[in-house]
């Protein structure tokens, strides 16, 4: 990014490209990223337009190899062609790279510590409309299940691209946990720094503090600015990572406010939720409350009547704080 | 008595390693007090022709850019794996002897952290699609190793090795080789009593594979299908391998009661002398 004449920051062709899709802000990345560094190469699952990787296709066809609708294949093929040497990032819809190939994530890629990168589109319950065999909301407690790998939920498209960046040098696998088709509202600057491991707090404030990540990170903003009108001062923190968890993000916020929210996309055994819980716990015992998909399969609609349904909007945020007071 | 064609005793060698491959696969399972003797013992052969005759390898440089890859799909077979890593010089042959011990790199399955080891298998139908992945990492590198990736019978089974079937001749990876381990056993019983896997030659040639049958304990088979790969251009190549489990050990021959089994000390002496017997 450049400043112009006038002053004003250019706003980078991604940005624009991406149209608020952190899918797309993934393929995005992935292009640069193979435009930089030969070792990058792109597998996907049918998912070409998904990820948006014509271009790279076209620039680099033998950078891009598409296996069809074969997650498992595509897990051991990414992990083989890790041992050689190469940087694969494996494209897929969250519900069946990571569920489908579930075996092939641990033994190829996890127990064998190959450094591949796996972006997941859709996750959640993005693609409401599809009904359940199309949501992901056990991802993140499958992913952090695995040792040696890396969970990261980005909040918006901007964040997928500096996520994907960031992938650049890691060593070892990574799971980016994507969104997919349904609004995602912007709530990251575009130039915002991003390091993996490091949570973001996004707004100060000592009363209270919600631990949010993806979608429901803008949720939570809104719902401090809802209480903020009541006098509560609430911190918001994108803890995009979720393993490795960002230990001293968690335990200040143990300490300096008066309990904890965690708001995420994601049934509620498993995910960000039971990580901060389960440091909490041993660490620093702190009151919470936990917004989340409850323990069963969500019905059909448009994903913002559905996230709503099942407790998931930034009215529940609201309720969950003021029950802490 | 007439000299030896060279022929002849490149073979001799080979089947004085394959010999020992089996000698040494008992040790290690001994060593271990049970385990995988059938599909061990039937890889046997194969393995010798591979590690003695075809593969590119450093020992003394297990991680060598170049080297050629082999991936041992049918991970369950790592008694006889550990055997021919260990004879071709990748470890000292003592390490047969902590085999399952604690803290050993030489479980009853494969793992990446051993030297010689590609990667980490057990879990059955996953070694095709990581050959691909190497495969395609060879051809993106422009470099000339092979793959070659050894795949059990009952483990085709497996729905993951048909997608992978599917995509190695997609890609035209002809520097890429499987080789089929026909046993006919699997650890309930004969395949064809559990799930037939036949007409297996057509199957592989209806998803466009180069296919070669072989006997898997002909040494002179083994050489010639592995000096003609790949079988064709832009195809990957298939060698389905006519074995015997147990081979060579006749208590243990043709019987699913020997895919995995305990190895005592009579058990132990009992498979010696009968190796002894056909040295």
């Amino acid at each position: 990014m450049s400043a112009s004449a006038n002053g004003n920051v250019d706003v980078p062709e991604w940005v624009s490209l991406a149209a608020n899709q952190s899918r797309l802000s993934f393929g995005l990345a992935v292009t640069e990223l193979a435009q930089r560094d030969d070792s990058v190469v792109a597998i996907g699952s049918d998912t070409l337009d998904l990820i948006g990787l014509r271009t790279l296709q076209k620039e680099h066809p033998d950078r891009v190899v598409d296996v069809g609708i074969a997650e498992q294949n595509a897990m051991g093929i990414a992990s083989g062609l890790a041992t050689t040497g190469m940087h694969p990032y494996l494209c897929g819809y969250a519900p069946f790279i990571t569920a489908r190939s579930m075996e092939q994530l641990r033994n190829d890629v996890a127990y064998a510590n190959q450094r591949v990168v796996i972006g997941g589109a859709c996750s959640g319950i993005s693609l409401a409309v599809s009904g359940g065999t199309h949501h992901a909301v056990e991802d993140i407690a499958l992913m952090r299940s695995l040792p040696n790998m890396t969970v990261v939920v980005v909040a918006d498209a901007h964040q997928g691209w500096h996520a994907t960046l960031a992938t650049q040098d890691y060593d070892g696998p990574v799971y980016l946990r994507l969104g997919g088709r349904a609004v995602e509202t912007p709530v990251t600057p575009i130039d915002a720094n991003f390091e993996i491991g490091k949570a973001d707090v996004m707004r100060a404030g000592k009363d209270v503090t919600v631990i949010a990540c993806g979608c429901l990170v803008p949720e939570a903003m809104s719902a401090a600015e809802t209480l903020e009108a009541d006098g509560v001062d609430v911190r918001v923190i994108n803890m995009h990572t979720i393993k490795p968890l960002d230990r001293d993000a968690v335990l200040a916020a143990a300490a300096e406010t008066g309990g904890i929210v965690t708001a995420e996309e994601h049934h509620l055994t498993g995910g960000l939720g039971g990580a901060v819980a389960e440091l909490l716990a041993e660490e620093h015992p702190t009151r919470m409350r936990f917004v989340g998909m409850p323990d069963e399969y969500a019905i059909v609609g448009p994903t913002g009547q559905v996230r709503d349904r099942y407790g998931m909007s930034a009215r529940h945020i609201v309720d969950a704080c003021r029950s802490l007071r | 008595m007439p000299e030896k064609s060279n022929r002849e005793a490149v073979l001799d060698k080979l089947r004085e390693e394959a010999l020992k491959v089996r000698r040494n696969s008992w040790r290690a399972l001994h060593a271990a007090g049970i385990g995988h003797v059938g599909g061990a013992l039937s890889a046997a052969d194969l393995l010798a022709g591979l590690y003695f005759h075809f593969l590119r390898l450093r020992p003394g440089e297990p991680e060598w850019e170049d080297r050629d890859r082999f991936v041992l799909s049918k991970g369950h077979g790592n008694a006889a794996l550990a055997a021919v890593l260990a004879q071709a010089g990748f470890f000292e042959e003592s390490r047969l002897d902590e085999f399952y011990a604690y803290e050993s790199l030489l479980g009853m399955h494969p793992d990446i952290k051993c030297e010689g080891v590609e990667m980490s298998t057990g879990g059955l139908g996953h070694g095709l699609s990581i050959g691909i992945g190497m495969a395609l990492g060879a051809r993106l590198q422009n470099k000339d190793f092979r793959t070659v990736v050894m795949i059990g019978d009952g483990e085709l089974q497996e729905g993951s090795n048909w997608e992978a079937a599917m995509a190695a001749v997609h890609l035209s990876l002809s520097n890429l080789t499987a080789i089929i381990d026909y046993n006919k056993v699997q650890q309930s019983g004969h395949i064809h009593e559990m799930m037939g896997l036949e007409p297996l030659a057509e199957k592989w040639r209806a998803f466009g594979w180069a296919v070669h049958e072989i006997d898997g304990h002909d040494m002179g088979e083994i050489v010639d299908v592995l000096d003609a790969l790949p079988l064709e251009a832009d195809k990957p190549s298939l060698v389905i391998a006519h074995t015997i489990k147990g081979k060579g050990a006749s208590f243990a021959e043709d019987t699913y009661l020997w895919h995995n089994n305990a190895v005592t000390d009579e058990v132990y002496e009992k498979a010696l002398a009968e190796l002894e017997a056909q040295s």
